[in-house]
C-alpha cells in the first residue's frame, strides 16, 4: 500500500528555509554556524540568551549563567555526566544534543535516545540546545520515516519547539512542563 | 488527593436515568455572555485548523490516505493486536488485554500493587476517564495526579473535562485564578495566563520527581514494532514516563497502525486538527522500557469489539481523537461538553456513546442540525453525520424518543411526500401566522417555537408567485 505522495523537488536552501520558518512557528531559536564554532557558541547562549516569554518570566533562575549543562555534542563542553538515575538531573540548566534529521514541514527534529543520552534530559533541562546539520532537512514527515527507524532505539521523538501550552483561555504559554527555551543551531554541513 | 464524590456538575438526567442533552443545553444557554464566549473560543480553534490544513497541499489524498489505512487496519483488527503483542513482547514490554473497564482498573491497580507504588502521575488518556480509573484508583488509596495542565485545573475543581483535547475550554481565567488561590497558593485574584502555568510547572514538577509510576494514553501503536506513540504539547507524557519506575500505558484496541510509515499520514493531520499546529512539540516513541524501568500496555476493549460489529457505526473507531469535529460543531460550541454526560462529547461522543447504552444516551444523535460540518473536517472521514442519523433512527425504532415527537416526525413526513396536502398545510399555517399574535403562535409551535422567533409570513407565498411570474406555458 504506497502511499504516493507527490515529491516534489525542492532545493536545500527552499528545504531550510521551510525549515526556519516552521521551526520559528514552533517558538524555536534557530540561528547558524559552524562545528568549529559550537563550543563558543553554546557558551554565549548561558545567560539571558536563552531567556524566553511564557513562564520563563517568573524563573528566578532563568537569568543566572546556565551552570548545570548536559552536553552530548563532541568539542561542546557539559559539566554533569549520564547519570544513573534520571532524577538527578532534576536542575539541569541545559542540554546540548544533535538531531538525527530536521522536518521542513513542521520543524520537528528528531532525536532518538541515544542522541539525549538521558530521556528525561530532554524534558528536565530547562533549555534545550539541537544542533543540525542543514542537510539532514528532509520535505516532510513521509521522508522523515522513511529516512530513520523509528524502532531502532527505545525512545526517540520528534520535537518541535519549547514546551507549551494554550490550556488557559487559548493563550499560548511557552514553558509548560519541558523546557522553557529551544534553540537549534544550523550547522553549514 | 481525597475522594470527593461524584464530579459536579452532574449531566441532566430525565426521569428515566437517560440523559437530557436539550436539558443540558439550557442550563449552559442561560448565562449567554459564557455561551458566546464559548462559541466563539471554539470557533478560533476550528479557523487555526482551517489555516493549517490550508497550507498542506496534499491535505484530501491525505484524509483518502488515513481513512483508508484505518480501514484497512479494522478489517483485520485480530491479526494486527496479535501482531502487536508479539512484537512488544519481544521487546520486553508486558501487554495485557482488559475486556472492559472493570478489568482495565484492577490491570493497572495490580500493576501499581505489585511495585508498592502509591503516587501515580498520569498524562492525559480519555480512555481512562472512560473507564472511570481515577476514582477506582483513589478510593484505593493511590495518590492520582493528572498533570496535562487543563485535567489538572479540572481535577483539582473536581469536575470532569469538557473537552477531549482542551479540557478546561469551559473556564475563564479568573476562575482558574481562583482555583489555584484555592489549591495551589498563587495570589488572590492573579488570573495571568504565564503566571498560573509558571506556578501549575512548579507544583507538578515536584510531584514528577516524586511519582512511583506514570500513565499515558496512546495516541497509536505500531503492530509491525511494537511500540506505541504518544503526542502531547506540554511534555507532561515525556517527564512521567522518563522519571517513574514504571510506565502504563492505556490504550483503545483502535489505535492501531499496522507500520511505522503510516505514522506520517497520521501525524500530519493530527496536530493540525486538533490545534492548527504543524505537529505537536513532542511526537515520542516508546519501543521498550528505559534501562531499569518497567513498560505496560494495556489494550482495552470496552465496548470496541460491539461497535467494530456495527456495519452501520464501525467506521466511529477510525477516529484518532482530534476533537475537530467538537470544535466545529455549531450545537456543541453553544450546549458545552457538560450537556452530553459522556467522557467524549461533541459530534464523536453522539455515536461512540450510544453504542455503549443507547437508552441512556439517546438524545446525544439529536444534538445535532446534521449540517455536516463534522464531517467536512474529520481528518480520517468518519460520516459523523450520517452515523448520527443511523442512531436516530435506531433510538426511534427502540422506543428511547418521546413518542409524540416520533408521530409528528411521521406526520411531517407524510406533509411532505404529499404535494397537494403539503399546500394546504402551508397555506394555513401562513393564515394563522397572519393572524394570531405571536407569542401565542410561538406556544402552538411546541419547543421549536420556544427558543426561536417564528418567520414573518409573506403576503404571496413563493409558489403563487412564481405561477404569476414564469414565463413559457404552463
Ligand atoms: S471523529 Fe474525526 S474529527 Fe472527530 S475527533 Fe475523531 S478524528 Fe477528529
Amino acid at each position: 500500500m504506497p502511499l504516493g505522495f507527490a515529491q516534489r523537488i525542492v532545493s536545500r536552501d527552499d528545504l531550510v528555509a521551510r525549515f526556519i520558518d516552521s521551526a520559528a512557528g514552533a517558538a524555536a531559536r534557530v540561528v547558524h554556524g559552524t562545528r568549529a564554532e559550537l563550543a563558543t557558541l553554546v557558551a554565549g547562549f548561558s545567560g539571558d540568551g536563552l531567556a524566553s516569554d511564557g513562564v520563563a518570566r517568573f524563573d528566578r533562575e532563568a537569568q543566572r549563567v546556565a551552570s548545570r549543562c548536559l552536553s552530548m555534542v563532541p568539542g561542546v563542553p557539559g559539566t554533569v555526566a549520564v547519570p544513573d538515575d534520571p532524577h538527578a538531573l532534576a536542575d539541569l540548566d541545559l542540554l546540548v544534543c544533535e538531531g538525527v534529521l530536521g522536518v521542513a514541514e513542521n520543524g520537528g527534529i528528531w532525536l532518538p535516545a541515544s542522541r539525549l543520552g538521558e530521556r528525561s534530559a530532554l524534558v528536565l533541562a530547562r533549555h534545550v540546545v539541537v544542533v543540525l546539520a542543514r542537510s539532514s532537512i528532509v520535505a516532510d514527515l513521509h521522508a522523515a520515516y522513511a529516512a530513520v527507524d523509528v524502532s531502532a532505539e527505545s525512545f526517540g521523538v520528534f520535537l518541535a519547539g519549547p514546551s507549551k501550552t494554550a490550556d488557559i483561555e487559548q493563550s499560548l504559554v511557552i514553558g509548560a512542563h519541558g523546557a522553557m527555551g529551544v534553540t537549534v543551531v544550523l550547522l553549514d554541513e | 488527593m481525597r475522594d470527593r464524590g461524584e464530579p459536579r456538575p452532574l449531566p441532566v438526567l430525565d426521569a428515566t436515568g437517560a440523559v437530557d442533552h436539550a436539558a443540558g443545553a439550557e442550563r449552559f444557554v442561560a448565562n449567554e455572555a459564557r455561551t458566546t464566549w464559548h462559541d466563539a473560543s471554539l470557533w478560533f480553534v476550528r479557523e487555526k485548523r482551517d489555516r493549517a490544513a490550508s497550507t498542506v497541499e496534499d491535505w484530501e489524498a491525505l484524509r483518502d490516505a488515513a481513512s483508508a489505512i484505518k480501514t484497512h487496519t479494522l478489517s483485520r483488527l485480530d491479526e494486527y493486536l496479535a501482531q502487536f503483542e508479539q512484537r512488544a513482547t519481544a521487546r520486553g514490554i508486558t501487554v495485557h488485554w482488559a475486556r472492559d473497564a472493570a478489568e482495565h482498573n484492577e490491570i493497572v491497580l495490580g500493576i501499581l500493587s505489585a511495585r508498592g507504588a502509591r503516587r501515580l502521575v498520569k498524562s492525559k488518556s480519555m480512555l481512562t476517564e472512560e473507564c472511570g480509573l481515577n476514582d477506582y484508583l483513589i478510593g484505593r488509596g493511590i495518590d492520582v495526579v493528572d498533570t496535562d495542565l487543563g485535567e489538572r485545573i479540572v481535577q483539582l475543581r473536581n469536575e470532569p473535562p469538557s473537552h477531549i483535547v482542551m479540557p478546561a475550554i469551559h473556564l475563564k481565567k479568573e476562575e482558574i485564578g481562583e482555583t489555584f488561590h484555592e489549591h495551589l497558593g498563587t495570589p488572590a485574584g492573579d488570573d495571568d495566563p504565564d503566571a498560573l502555568t509558571a506556578a501549575a510547572r512548579v507544583h507538578l514538577r515536584a510531584r514528577f520527581l516524586a511519582a512511583d509510576a506514570a500513565l499515558t494514553g496512546v495516541n497509536f501503536a505500531i503492530a509491525e514494532t511494537g511500540g506505541i506513540v504518544v503526542c502531547t504539547n506540554e511534555g507532561n507524557a515525556d517527564l512521567g514516563t522518563a522519571l517513574a519506575p514504571v510506565h502504563i500505558a492505556s490504550m483503545g484496541i483502535e489505535k492501531l497502525v499496522p507500520r511505522a510509515a503510516d505514522l506520517g499520514v497520521f501525524l500530519r493531520l493530527l496536530a493540525r486538527s486538533a490545534t492548527g499546529q504543524a505537529s505537536t512539540v513532542y511526537a515520542s516513541h516508546m519501543h521498550a522500557a528505559r534501562p531499569g524501568q518497567a513498560l505496560h500496555v494495556v489494550l482495552v476493549d470496552n465496548g470496541r469489539s460491539a461497535q467494530l460489529g456495527r456495519a452501520d457505526f464501525w467506521g466511529s473507531l477510525k477516529c484518532i481523537r482530534c476533537a475537530a469535529c467538537i470544535n466545529t460543531c455549531p450545537v456543541y460550541r453553544r450546549s458545552g461538553g457538560y450537556s452530553y454526560g459522556s467522557t467524549v462529547p461533541g459530534p464523536i461522543g453522539s455515536v461512540l456513546t450510544p453504542g455503549f447504552d443507547l437508552q441512556k444516551y439517546a438524545s446525544l444523535p439529536f444534538a445535532s442540525t446534521l449540517c455536516g460540518s463534522c464531517a467536512a473536517v474529520c481528518p480520517v472521514r468518519v460520516d459523523l453525520d450520517v452515523q448520527l442519523y443511523k442512531w436516530r433512527q435506531l433510538a426511534v425504532d427502540a422506543g428511547y424518543v418521546s413518542p409524540v415527537k416520533g408521530w409528528l416526525m411521521r406526520r411531517l413526513g407524510a406533509v411532505l411526500a404529499d404535494p397537494a396536502l403539503l399546500q394546504l398545510t402551508v397555506g394555513i399555517a401562513g393564515a394563522i401566522l397572519r393572524v394570531v399574535p405571536r407569542p401565542l403562535a410561538r406556544r402552538l409551535a411546541g419547543a421549536w417555537g420556544r427558543w426561536r422567533e417564528l418567520p414573518e409570513m409573506p403576503a404571496q407565498s413563493f409558489r403563487a408567485w412564481y405561477r404569476a411570474n414564469r414565463r413559457g406555458p404552463d
